[in-house]
């Protein structure tokens, strides 16, 4: 499968109610450790209940500036969360479907090390 | 857990195990560096091995995995949909990838590679034939 299969995809629960869209995929390069760099993991789909598209992930990070697009793009972003990978239950094409009593979690990246 | 997703209170994403990158956000659309830092092409898509369409995926079972960044004619089909053929996909095995920052750089030369083929067929068969054109510049 393609990451654009997956991305703009309906988001639903178990019950078949839409909760947002699936606006990115977060990996870790977790997995089976290789000459380069470790297989890149998927943990988990980033859901967005209002808006298909996401594109500088303001809604991710504490970044703020440009103010004015920080803003908006938190905004149209607002109540983003992150859904781990074992709550999935199915993909179909164009929606994926969660299992009962799924979390949701905060979509946050976490700093990077020179960060902390 | 939270019931209603809109909900601010949302319980924290458990501690990584590594790099966190987020597709859409880190990976799509970044250029590509071989080695020795030569241009190599954008990833366009990339391919995830491990999900069945339509397939009720098993508690406990191993999440999907990315196998390799596409390029090629993949940047339109991810913007007008639809597939490209297998024989059309230029992949570029994950394997290959040595770091992923504000570009993502490979650990092997970007001429062993199918994404660099127009490059070399131009090479050979155009500026190869314009006369001094074999040869660097001296």
């Amino acid at each position: 499968m393609l990451l654009s299969d997956l991305l703009d995809s309906d988001a639903v629960d178990a019950d078949g109610r839409r909760v947002g869209a699936v606006i990115d995929v977060r990996l870790e390069v977790s997995g089976a450790p290789r000459q380069l760099l470790a297989d890149a993991v998927v943990t988990g789909l980033l859901v967005s209940p209002h808006s298909r598209f996401s594109t500088w992930g303001y809604e991710r990070r504490d970044e703020n500036g440009p103010l004015l697009i920080a803003k908006f793009q938190r905004w149209l972003h607002r109540g983003t969360f992150l859904v781990l990978w074992d709550d999935v239950e199915k993909v179909d094409q164009g929606r994926v479907v969660f299992r009962r009593g799924y979390t949701a979690r905060d979509a946050a990246l976490p700093r990077a090390p020179r960060e902390r | 857990m939270t019931e209603n997703p809109d909900a601010v209170e949302t319980d924290a994403a458990p501690p990584p195990a590594g790099r966190v990158l987020d597709a859409h956000l880190h990976v799509l659309d970044r250029q590509v560096l071989d080695r020795d830092d030569v241009p190599v092409t954008t990833a366009d898509d990339l391919e995830l091995d491990g999900i069945e369409v339509g397939a009720r995926i098993e508690p406990g079972s191993p999440p999907p995995t990315v196998a390799a960044i596409l390029t090629g004619p993949q940047l339109l089909m991810r913007l007008f949909g639809g597939h490209a053929p297998a024989s059309r996909t230029i992949r570029i095995p994950w394997r290959l990838v040595s770091e992923v920052g504000t570009v993502i750089h490979l650990g092997v030369a970007g001429e062993t590679l199918d994404a660099t083929w127009a490059e070399r067929w131009v090479s050979r068969h155009i500026i190869g034939r314009i006369p001094g054109g074999r040869h660097a510049p001296e």
